[in-house]
């Protein structure tokens, strides 16, 4: 195994090192570095062209300009990075620092997201194939996979970003939104729900009244201007995701598993109101030492009263405490909106990544930079989680094809079972070589995006490179996109080997 | 004073690029809500200089600008990595000097700063006056020492190399040997000319504080100013290592120390987010009228994302792409945003070949057919006023129609016989000129250039009529083949106005470095000579009318139009001023206030 890695490195090495080289004649052939400057009449010009061409070393050979550059680079081996700088003297390894976290900030989040809604959903329509929700979802699948980034990130910003901002001055709704909205959402969980025609109509009249009867009363009572999600909200939440994991992975018949969950809900609730004073005006390493310490809780809770299931009550009783933990940072986050929504009377900008000097406390700090994330955030999931849906979606209805799950079936196992043990798990399979793929590809930024929303990411630092015919950014981009890719490669591969018993030997 | 014109071209080249993509799929703009400015020899303020406002007292508020996503490069801005319009739009803020363009390019003198004054002719002597109350916000009164430094920059070499990376070059040390004249701590200087310029009034403006380079270097004063007027190179070095190194940032993001980077202008640098925005605040020892808002934030936005950014609020003030879509969308924000929409002092002409065997160069009535059938008021009417309703063709070269002096050019260098399409004469002309028709006529110019596709669409649609074979051979090659090599008939490009008087004459001279098309005519040459040896502006404005003359009937080339620009910003900000020049709109932005 060993030998096999080092193999497979030192050829992504040889790789590599052909690429750059490819990349970096290529780039500098692209164009002419001085194209602003001949057309300048400035009385300087020859002057400013000698000065580019020798601080870009215009004169030399490509290869000597190469060498200088792999120079440089080689450096890494000690740690000791020189990228070079880009034409206006600036350093590029710095560029690349501030690149890249801007990038990993947009990318990961959304990438999370888009896995998680993708394999969800992409489940579910495998479960219902050919019914009125699969086939909605295909429809949406395709279209969001085909929409034009630069398109929909410039709808977004002006409906979701400009015309919410209108409307949070005086966030009410007419009449007929509500009854427009009501309808849709009652149409859409009715298909999503299926059933026959009786319970669909249900589905459907118990939608219609529930949200038109709170959209009326957030409208009464603006309550998006002075949004509180309250205790009440913390505990249905707390208790839904309790019974809600226990059903679904361990059958709500365990009841050591049912009550080990629950009681991790009490104590989350008891520790909304004990730390309410500490998480007022925290500080991050303050938050995530409460959230691990929420985990090990309710890792503690399962274990002492998990019996014979103490491992999946862990487990549960941990994702449970984790998801009380964020509850109630939200509640707080939320608590804080009306004073964020002072310092900032359009909450969401349509450009970069915080409001400049921003003054507020940390909780509007947190919001403000939420707020900034959340378009680019949608823009990035909508694209990818349509790919998602559709590969998890092809692959878990092969795997519920196969002979095994025929097996599971005939020797009576509940179909919950079957799901999630015998179908979901192997289904996973193949989606981990195109998660480890996309997260190679994500680091690589998203140019359109970054640019449409003013976000100095990696995309961007190529775009710039390479349209000023400025080899030491591309290299840059090149340098951590090729490596990031065979890396991923290799782990997706090596991850392969290790989950699916077929291809270990 | 070079001008800070480097970056412009190239993005005037970029903007065209993207302009025409448009054109012709939206319909023509409303004008209603549109002022233009540089459009008239004023705007509503009455001048192009900057207005007095008489007494401020700073406003507690931020106003949010930008001019383009391109990073802030260091305080110096004037080596030559670093010259850029991006950069200077902040660094103009943080310091001032004896002189500022107005909104179409006059130069005044800035006399809260202080003052300069021509001496005496023979030798050309300046004197400059910095009034007594100027200090840099550390509270060092800027002085005589600065200046020095900013000399030095451009004249001490070290063997073969330039010391100083300054953008200027060596330039104003060869035109002014001994250097500027005072005394250390001194408010007055003179500096003495080798040779009469009659630029000299962009040559001084700002410097840098020398008691910062001065500190940095391990020096005093009076050691960096002796060691200035011996030229001890040694000594120099590391005052010169500072200049070229300690003022850039090549880090985004980290600000160099607060104590390195005084400001003698209305604001000081504070804060600076990586790839966001920069943060000025107002400088509290300034020295003239407070500046009118108390916080300004450049922000690094791109600006195909500035419209929206305007419309909610992110950004105040705008200058993006002046396309026919841009326009429509600031239009519809009428009420809650301005758009000002003029010229700029970039202008795109024609300009023929005349090397050594080109047909068209030999020829006058070969070009004076071509220039009959191009149609230039077409072109402006079709792709320049959809941007700019009062846009009109340009009939001069080294004045722009917005400027004072342009009618009185124009009206004694040209009778306006090309301003229509004269198919029947273009014909004549051809057959005079006994050549086979139809003639191929090759134009070049710099793809991907969507608007000046479009132009060539236009002249051939007209041109092939007349007997002409308008052949495009435009090319990304262009600058760095086409116009170098000569192969082309017709070169089309723009030019970006300098301020300069004497800038025409490294384009139209014989043997000139800009005089791409090899063009060579003595009475030209005379005028130059005469226009860049006389003080006089009188003298030079006659000059210039020869220059222009001979150049209209000889047909050097044929100007076309100067190119569009627009300014839009909050309705609620007063004292947002467009202006033509480079400076951008921010020329003035320590007036822009918020009304009440």
């Amino acid at each position: 195994m060993t030998k096999y890695i080092l193999r497979r490195l030192g050829a992504s090495f040889l790789v590599l090192l052909g690429g750059s080289l490819l990349l970096y004649v290529l780039t500098i052939n692209s164009d002419d570095p001085l194209k602003d400057l001949r057309e300048s009449n400035a009385d300087n010009r020859e002057y400013l062209i000698q000065q580019r061409t020798e601080f870009m070393g215009l004169d030399q050979p490509w290869y000597v300009r190469y060498w200088d550059w792999l120079t440089g680079v080689s450096k890494c081996v000690t740690l000791n990075c020189d990228l070079g700088t880009n034409r206006n003297g600036v350093d590029v390894g710095s560029l690349l620092g501030n690149a890249a976290s801007s990038t990993l900030r947009l990318v990961v989040l959304a990438t999370v997201l888009a896995i998680v809604i993708g394999i969800v959903v992409g489940i579910l329509t495998a479960i219902r194939q050919y019914s009125g929700f699969d086939y909605s979802v295909t429809f949406l699948a395709f279209l969001f996979f085909s929409l034009p980034v630069f398109w929909v990130a410039v709808l977004l910003k002006e409906f979701a970003g400009i015309q919410f901002n209108n409307w949070m001055q005086e966030p009410t709704f007419s009449p007929v939104q509500i009854i427009i909205t009501a309808l849709v959402l009652a149409l859409i969980l009715s298909a999503v729900l299926g059933g026959d025609w009786k319970r669909r109509a249900a589905t459907a009249g118990v939608t219609l009244v529930f949200v038109a009867s709170a959209m009326t009363y957030f409208s009464a009572v603006e309550w998006f201007r002075r949004p509180l999600l309250g205790f009440g909200f913390v505990a249905i939440v707390g208790i839904a995701a309790a019974v809600g994991s226990t059903t679904l992975f361990v059958g709500f018949k365990n009841r050591r598993v049912l009550y080990s969950t629950l009681a991790t809900v009490a104590a989350g609730l008891v520790s909304y109101f004990a730390f309410r004073g500490v998480i007022e005006e925290p500080t991050w390493p303050v938050l995530i030492g409460l959230f691990i310490m929420s985990l090990v809780v309710g890792g503690l809770i399962g274990w002492f009263m998990g019996g014979y299931s103490r491992k999946p009550a862990a487990a549960l009783s941990a994702f449970v405490g984790g998801t009380m933990a964020l509850l109630t940072a939200a509640d707080m986050a939320v608590s804080h909106w009306a004073s964020f929504l002072s310092l900032k009377p359009r909450p969401i900008s349509t450009i970069g990544s915080q409001t400049p000097n921003f003054s507020g406390g940390f909780w509007e700090s947190l919001l403000d930079v939420g707020a900034q994330i959340i378009l680019p955030t949608i823009v990035l999931t909508l694209i990818s989680v349509a790919s998602y849906t559709r590969y998890t979606r092809s692959s878990m209805l092969e795997v519920m094809n196969q002979d095994y799950i025929r097996t599971a079936r005939s020797k009576g196992l509940s179909e919950r079972v079957v799901i999630v043990k015998h179908g979901f798990r192997n289904a996973l399979i193949p989606i981990t070589t195109i998660v480890a793929f996309d997260f190679a590809g994500l680091i690589g930024g998203a140019v359109i995006t970054e640019k449409v929303f003013g976000w100095k990411g990696m995309g961007e630092l190529f775009e710039t490179g390479l349209r000023t015919v400025d080899p030491n950014p591309v290299m840059a981009f090149f340098l951590v996109t090729g490596t990031a890719a065979i890396l991923m490669n290799l782990l997706a591969d090596l991850a392969y080997a290790a989950l699916d018993p077929r291809i270990r030997r | 004073m070079k001008i800070r014109k480097m970056a412009a071209p190239f993005a005037v080249l970029m903007s065209a690029s993207l302009v025409l993509a448009a054109c012709g799929t939206s319909e023509e703009p409303e004008t209603t809500e549109t002022s233009t400015a540089a459009n008239g020899e004023q705007d509503d303020a009455g001048t192009t200089a900057k207005v007095d406002l008489g007494e401020v007292t700073t406003k507690e508020d931020t106003i949010y600008y930008s001019l383009g996503g391109e990073e802030w490069l260091g305080y110096n801005g004037n080596t030559p990595e670093t010259y850029s319009t991006y950069n200077s739009v902040v660094n103009e803020r943080l310091i001032e000097g004896f002189m500022y363009f107005g909104t179409d390019g006059t130069i005044y003198q800035n006399e809260n700063f202080g003052s300069f004054k021509l001496l005496g002719e023979d030798p050309m002597t300046v004197e400059y006056t910095i009034n007594d109350n100027v200090t840099w916000s550390d509270g060092t009164p800027v002085a005589y020492e600065d200046y020095l430094l900013e000399w030095a920059a451009q004249k001490i070499q070290d063997g073969d190399n330039q010391l100083f990376n300054h953008v200027g070059g060596l330039d104003f040390g060869d035109r002014v040997p001994d250097g500027p004249q005072g005394e250390i701590g001194g408010k007055t200087f003179t500096i003495e000319y080798k040779d009469p310029y009659p630029d000299y009034q962009l040559q001084v403006s700002t410097a840098f504080p020398a008691h910062v380079v001065a500190e940095q270097a391990g020096m005093t004063i009076d050691e960096l100013v002796a060691a200035i007027q011996d030229e001890d190179i040694d000594a120099l070095k590391p005052a010169a290592e500072f200049w070229n190194e300690g003022w850039l940032s090549p880090t985004p993001g980290q600000l160099p120390d607060a104590s390195i980077i005084p400001s003698n202008g209305p604001y000081v640098l504070t804060s600076w987010e990586a790839g966001q925005s920069l943060t000025l605040e107002a400088n509290e020892s300034y020295w003239g009228t407070p500046p009118a808002t108390s916080t300004l934030v450049y922000r690094f936005v791109a600006p195909e994302a500035q419209v929206q950014a305007l419309t909610n609020g992110d950004l105040n003030v705008i200058e993006p792409q002046a396309t026919v879509d841009t326009v429509a969308q600031i239009e519809a924000l009428a009420g809650s945003v301005n758009l000002i929409s003029g010229d700029s002092l970039t202008w795109e002409h024609l300009d023929f070949n005349f090397r050594e065997g080109n047909e068209m160069g030999e020829n006058l009535a070969l070009r004076e057919a071509f220039a009959m059938c191009v149609p230039r008021q077409d072109i402006v009417d079709r792709l320049i006023k959809p941007v700019s309703p009062d846009a009109e063709i340009m009939n001069a070269r080294e004045v722009f129609p917005f400027q004072m002096r342009y009618d009185e050019v124009v009206s004694a260098a040209y009778d306006g016989r090309y301003d229509t399409v004269n198919l029947d004469g273009a014909k004549a002309k051809l057959e005079e000129a006994g050549v086979e028709t139809p003639f191929t006529v090759r134009i070049g110019y710099s793809q991907p250039n969507a608007r000046r596709d479009d132009e060539v669409n236009l002249i051939k649609e007209s041109c092939d009529q007349a007997g002409f074979n308008v052949e495009n051979v435009g090319s990304p090659e262009f600058f760095s083949e086409t116009l170098p090599n000569g192969d082309y008939d017709v070169a089309l490009f723009a030019w970006a106005g300098s301020g300069q008087i004497v800038s025409g004459q490294n384009i139209y001279s014989t043997d000139a470095p800009q005089n791409y098309g090899e063009f060579s005519s003595d009475a030209v040459d005379i005028a130059w000579q005469a226009l860049g040896s006389t003080l006089d502006t009188a003298q030079q404005l006659e000059q210039t009318k020869i220059i222009e003359k001979e150049l209209w009937d000889q047909l050097f080339g044929i100007p076309l139009f100067a190119h569009p620009g627009i300014t839009a910003y909050d309705a609620t900000l007063s004292n947002v001023r467009r202006t033509a020049t480079q400076s951008t709109v921010a020329w003035n932005a320590e007036q822009w206030v918020r009304a009440e």
